[in-house]
């Protein structure tokens, strides 16, 4: 979980992770973050995100990101 | 019977009581069928005999859905029965590959038909004009071929379904009266939105009594949209018309060209959304509930924000099916680790998504229609989004130095008024006659800049009156004052249905009066076909 947070203080530093539920519906993620975010957990966690994971119930908050993350490492 | 719009005696008074009347008497699990009969009368009353265009895309990714699910069932059991990691992994590569060539298939097969018959006249067009400027002596014949109306909405559907089942993000239906009526349903058919499997398929099917609640909000929603349209968009067309076909004729100086940009997006805005407003209600009388396709677009404050408040379901189909499969490919993922590398957090990934926003503002202004003018469209927002993301961070910067603070109401106005002022110059170049005609205009609007036209009474020679214009401002300010209540995260509706009877009933009687004694019909008055029914 800290791997993920620093990555994502590391693409946009105006939040706080810890709480925060609604990165997307309050666009504190943008598509470019979102780019950025997939890009970088894709080399730290190796894994492979596909478009479909891409929703909001995924990239709301931090809790929910780890656990996608989780999930795809599981499936390898 | 010809139907030609939503917003029409045919429609309002006649076809859409009828569906109601006879989706009330049949029992339960005769309602889908219903619909589905009234959808494809429907078809036949605006394209008739191209309605065979709609039955072979619904077929088509019926069929191709099952064949997916028949692969992805074949893929689990033959995972389950593999011994072997690698053995694991050429399953998966054979299978992937398989239904990779289906879904390419279906999009072949509904882009395909959109293209031949919206594209290829555009493209044969330019190869002749190729031939010409090379001085050849080829040329080939034009085609001309007739393409049902609404087109461009339904194959965008029928590729969300397919991919969507293709990506497990639903289940392919068994059943192919639903995919029908997903595809079909008579409200959406002619200016859409686009909407997805997983948000309608299954209300719609489910043949769910009407109550009285659905009836009265979904009227209410259809009397505002016959509202927006007849009483502002009918009357603005007069003077749009008059300044965009007449603009040389009548020597306008660059003052009144900006006005006509302004009141031509006004114009679409109402003709658009009150058609909308017409859909979404005659969806919520059947207890469906249609995605939205506006919020308060110009509140925006950016051309990015615009584009998620104007034909939300248009721009959300192209973020899903373009965007972020363009984003997201292998290719695109390395360049945005190494530009991150190069370029820092804040420019890194402006390379991969440049490239994306340049597919989807290609495809965009192609949707929008076969010409270059459309094409200039596109470019237009692909330049002013990327612009808008290249120049941000530097912005931010300026803007802590100035110590403006972008929460504070000036900036936020300023950034209103300036996004509202793009978006009109764009919808200018979408309304011209043509490419030449927008540089045209967009010349004289930046070289021969004037408010003299605008007071010295021109505006009252092409074709609007006082009176006219009253009414307009009024009825601008009514729509105006239901999108602030909005944007506060109200419902009008529910606001209004709270009140009293003697307050309720008055608002409702008033805004079909209003209708019907201020609409701009009959002589006089020139009714704009359903713009975006021509997409």
């Amino acid at each position: 979980m800290d791997r993920l947070i620093e990555i994502l203080e590391d693409i946009q530093p105006d939040a706080d992770y810890e709480t925060c539920t609604t990165l997307i519906d309050d666009h504190i993620l943008g598509s470019l973050q979102i780019i950025s975010l997939v890009a970088e957990i894709e080399d730290e966690f190796d894994i492979t995100i596909p478009t479909v994971e891409i929703k909001p119930e995924n990239f709301n908050s931090a809790q929910s990101l780890m656990a996608m993350i989780e999930r795809l490492e599981d499936e390898g | 019977m010809k139907i030609t719009s939503y917003i029409s005696v045919a429609y309002l008074a006649i076809f859409l009581p009828a569906s109601i009347l006879l989706y009330t008497i049949v029992p339960k699990k005769a309602r889908p069928f219903v619909l589905l009969t009234a959808s494809f009368v429907f078809f036949w009353f605006i394209s008739e005999f191209l309605i065979v265009y709609l039955l072979i895309s619904i077929l088509s990714i019926y069929l191709l859905a099952l064949c997916l699910d028949k692969l992805k069932k074949q893929r689990s059991a033959a995972l389950a029965a593999a011994a072997s990691k690698e053995e694991k992994k050429a399953i998966k590569s054979k299978n992937g590959s398989k239904q990779l060539a289906v879904v390419i298939v279906g999009v072949l097969i509904n882009i395909g038909i959109l293209a031949v018959l919206k594209y290829s006249p555009f493209l044969f067009t330019n190869i002749n004009l190729f031939f010409r400027l090379t001085h050849s002596k080829l040329a080939v014949e034009v085609p001309n071929f007739l393409a049902p109306i609404g087109i461009s909405f339904y194959s965008l559907q029928a590729v969300s379904y397919i991919h969507d089942v293709y990506k497990e993000k639903i289940q392919a239906d068994k059943n192919i009266a639903r995919v029908a009526l997903f595809m079909s349903f008579f409200p959406i058919l002619m200016e859409g939105p686009i909407c997805r499997y997983s948000d309608t398929a299954e209300a719609l099917y489910s043949g769910e009594r009407l109550h009285y609640r659905n009836l009265t909000f979904g009227a209410q929603r259809l009397a505002f949209g016959a509202f927006k349209k007849i009483v502002i968009a009918d009357r603005l067309n007069i003077i749009v018309t008059t300044i965009f076909k007449d603009y040389e004729a009548y020597d306008f100086d660059g003052g009144l060209i900006l006005l006509g940009a302004i009141l031509y997006t006004i114009e679409l805005y109402m003709e658009f959304s009150g058609t909308i407003d017409v859909v979404i209600g005659s969806g919520e009388m059947f207890g469906v509930t249609i995605p939205e396709n506006f919020r308060q677009p110009f509140f925006s404050k950016s051309i990015t924000e615009f584009w998620q408040r104007w034909h939300i379901t248009l721009g959300t189909w192209f973020r899903d099916y373009i965007f972020y499969p363009v984003t997201m490919s292998k290719p695109m993922k390395k360049l945005t680790k190494n530009a991150r590398k190069k370029l820092g957090r804040d420019y890194g990934p402006m390379p991969a998504s440049i490239i994306a926003f340049f597919c989807v503002w290609l495809c965009n202004g192609l949707w929008h229609g076969a010409g270059w003018e459309y094409i200039f469209f596109g470019m237009y927002h692909f330049v002013l989004i990327s612009l808008g993301s290249l120049i941000l961070p530097l912005s931010n910067t300026v803007l802590g130095k100035l110590k403006i603070d972008r929460n504070k109401w000036p900036y936020k106005v300023f950034c209103i008024v300036r996004t509202a002022l793009l978006v009109c110059i764009g919808e200018m170049i979408f309304n011209s006659r043509g490419i030449k005609d927008s540089l045209r205009m967009l010349r004289i609007m930046f070289t021969q800049f004037s408010f003299k036209s605008l007071f010295d009474g021109s505006i009252l020679s092409i074709g609007l009156d006082a009176y006219d214009i009253i009414i307009l401002f009024v009825a601008i300010a009514i729509v105006f004052v239901v999108g602030i209540i909005k944007e506060k995260g109200k419902s009008p509706r529910q606001l209004i249905a709270a009140k009293p009877i003697f307050v309720r009933w008055p608002i409702y009687i008033g805004l079909v009066v209003f209708v019907v004694v201020f609409g701009a019909y009959g002589a006089g008055y020139l009714p704009i076909d359903p713009i975006y029914a021509s997409f």
